[in-house]
């Protein structure tokens, strides 16, 4: 099957079972990626598909293909949210970081002012786990990311 | 932070994250039940499953030693890498499939066929039916402090007598356990873990191997909570595996191999007693804590950790605990951030404000006529507290809360509530030393020390460090650590003891730099070394001058040793009831934490941050949920095991710190990683509780995690 990831056609075969992620991580060597739970719920595996946020370890490869796959080695390299994550000491380990990184760039892409309402932005947030950070660092970059045009 | 600019951008390299040639998957076969005879397994249609290359049980595994334990007892019964004739907890290892390819090593465990014949099972702290044919279920009993005299309980003008229960926590760092194992000579290790020096002597003596024969690598680390510091079961089957093969092989542990099978944290039932005369001055605590520590006992003897933390702030003239570690049929309780210090704070801290309900004093001002003021202070069970300001702290918290704010008519029941807590850091006896090195090379220098960071910024802090006192510029510094084959000998990163131990070896190391480099400059030029100075990495004696990369290559080492430090700090929640509901919403949160010298602001805040999201998990949302016999019900995963979100976090959140330095530390420090965790949950059930008690509320019936069911029920007059 073919695969369109960061904007490059890769020709992949996989088992239909194979997710998503497994193929990104494994078979692309995109392992910035992460798995933090494998079933739908930390948001660490966090990609965009044709720019929505997406579980990759929900999704099944074969139900990518034929669609646009973005993942954290694909951010634009002016894309602000890095920086701003450094900056606010949004990550510790950064296991989780390029799911919220991914989560952010797609919700802001739809929506700009998303982090601009505290209600909206922990909604958002609240999509993902972090464990070491408590949060307020991510809060503080998002808003950051905000008004800062990529 | 160093490194942010990888991680952000996805070039970290985690343990998943390394590629190495012909490396194959391993995947375990686990008990499906909490207890029960192993009477066979059998692996035949599993081992013709495409791609796999071999399956691994307790048979294959008879020249691989034991599993170490880490906080263990002095007869510990053996605990097997693979179960042999018994299963002792869900998801204990029974075999290992080595595969191609993690889908298939999958698939051929599925295969395996378990033989099992059921026995009961308990989950609870107490005597059953003999886990261990020669051992009896209390694994471990140990007292502290001279018992209380009956005359105190006697006399006492009030006498509180409660009882807690500190539920069980999955650590659930987001990157769970990873190993990838190179056969070879090294025989090179990189997981994530908190003890790359403890890692290589537990394989190097499970495995026969001189500790020089195995390598020990900690890639960049998911985060870890106390969890990633042993030589688990695991690790060994993996290591066996690969040195049986002659191949590269990993595990990358699943979400519910962590949720079912890893070790988990608190897990103590508690019965405090609390006298006091008319004033509420404290005149006696006694603690007893009945321990449910699982299968094996990894940390039998962590309960300790409770006993010793007994009299919390107080100077109280008589206190006394006893530890009782009971087998039960479930994972191994182990070490969980704060790692003891939680459970007692949370048993002293509600009992005090029982106390002061008790008593109708202002719970701040009841603390305030108990605060230890003279240092250093021996505690009856066995501390001796270092130095402080008890007092600074509270008021400073009290500041900060502002409790008078929300008393009156409110629109919803609302409740403010306080604790306090000392804590230890830096660890017990055998790990409070830390080896740190400085050497000169070309191009700048590098600091190596025994510590591993799982998330922690310790190569900016300490290279900041090391930079500091030599007086350069920190980007001149390298910092390795982590690694065993680049640095000889260390204990780790646990007991909030890195910068306390680790940054004083490197402070200590880089002094010993400057000596040395002054020495051979001296004899270089025929001085003594007092004529030559260090400036900013030049030597100089009257006109001369030599910039001391020319003097490599040059090292210097040193190892630190000093007795814990005792931080402390005081907490204070408003939170608010929904009358229908029972949800509890936190209105401001305070933590004042005194953690002596703080090298950088930014990383400690981050720590303190980090911590109180983790002490609001277990005050709130988190418990590990198990049937009486041991069996996990948590059939979603983290749909169940419900880790704070951002939605969680209290926005008016409130953070700010005393500073009395360490008077045993050279830096001042104090170990800063699990305040949090620590001083969260009895203020936010404290503050509860206050909502509550007008209401006709029954606070004994708060249990944590706070879930609205059991607020709802405890409102109920």
């Amino acid at each position: 099957m073919e695969l369109d990831v960061n904007g490059t056609r890769h020709e992949v075969t996989v088992e239909p079972r194979r997710a998503l992620a497994d193929v990104l991580r494994e078979d692309l060597g995109l392992t910035g990626t992460h798995l933090g739970c494998e079933h739908g719920v930390c948001g660490t595996c966090t990609v965009l598909l044709d720019g929505e946020p997406v579980r990759s370890c929900l999704v099944l490869a074969v139900q990518a293909t034929g669609h646009e796959v973005r993942t954290v080695e694909g951010l634009a390299d002016d894309d602000p949210l890095p920086g701003v994550f450094a900056e606010h000491h949004a990550l510790q380990c950064g296991f989780c970081t390029p799911g919220f990184l991914m989560l952010l760039r797609g919700a802001l892409d739809e929506d700009p002012t998303v982090v601009d309402d505290d209600d909206r932005l922990d909604a958002l947030l609240a999509s993902n786990l972090c464990r070491c950070t408590g949060y307020e660092g991510i809060r503080n970059a998002a808003r950051a990311a905000g008004t800062r045009p990529d | 932070m160093r490194g942010d600019d990888r991680l952000t951008r996805g070039r970290g390299r985690y343990t998943a994250d390394l590629r190495v040639d012909g490396c194959l998957e391993a995947a375990f076969v686990r008990s499906p039940v909490p207890h029960a005879d192993l009477l066979g397994v059998d692996t035949t249609t599993a081992r013709t499953l495409p791609g796999v290359a071999a399956i691994l049980t307790a048979d294959d595994l008879t020249d691989v030693g034991d599993v170490p334990t880490m906080f263990g007892t002095d007869d510990s019964p053996p605990w097997r890498p693979l179960a042999t004739d018994r299963v002792r907890h869900e998801g204990e290892a029974v075999a290992v499939v080595i595969a191609d390819d993690r889908y298939r090593a999958e698939d051929a465990a599925a295969a395996v066929r378990l033989d099992l014949h059921r026995r009961p099972g308990h989950a609870a702290p107490g005597r059953a039916d003999r886990l261990y044919p020669d051992h009896d279920d209390l694994a471990l009993e140990k007292e502290f402090g001279p018992p209380v005299a009956d005359t105190t309980w006697q006399e006492a003008h009030v006498v509180i007598d409660s009882r807690y229960r500190q539920q069980l926590l999955a650590p659930t760092s987001l990157e769970a356990r990873a190993i990838l194992v190179e056969p070879g000579s090294p025989l090179t290790v990189h997981c994530s873990h908190q003890f790359p020096h403890g890692l290589r002597t537990g394989i190097a003596g499970a495995l026969g191997l001189a500790e020089d024969d195995v390598r020990v690598i900690v890639p960049d680390a998911g985060g870890a909570f106390g969890s990633k510091s042993p030589t688990y079961p695991e690790y060994l089957a993996v290591v066996a595996a690969a040195r049986d093969l002659g191949r590269p092989v990993r595990w990358v542990e699943d979400r519910t191999e962590a949720l079912t099978a890893s070790s988990r944290g608190r897990g103590q039932d508690q019965h405090v007693r609390i006298a006091a005369d008319v004033d509420g001055r404290i005149l006696a605590i006694d603690l007893q804590v009945d321990a449910d520590i699982g299968a094996h006992p990894l940390g039998a003897a962590l309960p300790g950790q409770t006993a010793l933390a007994a009299s919390e702030a107080y100077a109280v003239p008589e206190v006394h605990a006893t530890v009782r570690s009971w087998f039960t049929t479930t994972a191994p309780t182990y070490a969980y951030r704060g790692a003891g210090r939680p459970e007692a704070a949370y048993a002293v801290e509600r009992a005090v404000d029982e106390l002061a309900a008790e008593l109708g004093l202002d719970p701040a001002e009841l603390r305030r006529r108990n605060l230890v003021r003279d240092f250093p202070y021996d505690t009856p069970t066995g501390r001796r507290y270092d130095s402080g300001d008890y007092a600074a702290c509270l008021d400073r918290c009290l500041e900060l809360l502002e409790p008078d704010r929300w008393r009156g008519e409110r629109e919803r029941p609302t409740g403010v509530g306080i604790a306090c807590y000392v804590e230890r850091s830096g660890g017990e006896p055998g790990i409070l030393e830390e080896y740190g090195s400085v050497t000169v090379e070309p191009a700048g220098f590098t600091g190596r020390v025994g510590t591993s960071s799982t998330g922690q910024p310790h190569r900016t802090v300490f290279a900041q460090l090391v930079a500091d006192r030599l007086g350069v510029p920190a980007d001149v510094v390298d910092l390795v650590e982590g690694d065993t084959g680049e640095v000889p000998e260390g204990h780790g990163t646990f007991a909030s003891r890195s910068t306390q131990m680790g940054g004083a070896a490197l402070a200590g190391a880089a002094d010993a730099l400057i000596d040395e480099a002054r020495l051979q400059a001296a004899a270089r030029w025929g001085l003594s070394s007092g004529d030559v100075a260090w400036d900013k990495g030049v030597l100089r004696a009257g006109t001369r001058e030599l910039p001391v990369a020319e003097l490599a290559p040059l090292h210097a080492e040193h190892r630190f040793t000093s007795p814990p430090a005792f931080p402390y700090g005081s907490y204070g929640v408003v939170v608010e009831v929904d009358p229908d509901l029972g949800a509890v919403t936190l209105l401001r949160l305070v933590a004042v934490d005194d953690y002596g010298t703080v090298l950088d602001h930014t990383a400690t805040h981050g720590q303190t941050l980090g911590s109180i999201a983790q002490g609001l998990g277990q005050v709130l949302t988190e418990g590990v949920v198990l049937d009486d016999e041991g069996a996990t019900v948590m059939p979603d995963g983290l749909l169940d095991y419900l880790l704070p979100t951002a939605a969680e976090m209290p926005r008016d959140l409130r953070v700010d710190e005393t500073a009395v330095p360490a008077p045993d530390n050279p830096l001042g420090v104090k170990g800063a990683g699990e305040a949090g965790c620590i001083g969260v949950p009895p203020a936010v059930v404290n503050a509860v509780a206050d909502a509550i008690r007008p209401l006709g509320g029954d606070p004994s019936r708060l249990r944590m995690p706070l879930t609205p069911s059991v607020v709802w029920e405890a409102m109920q007059p």
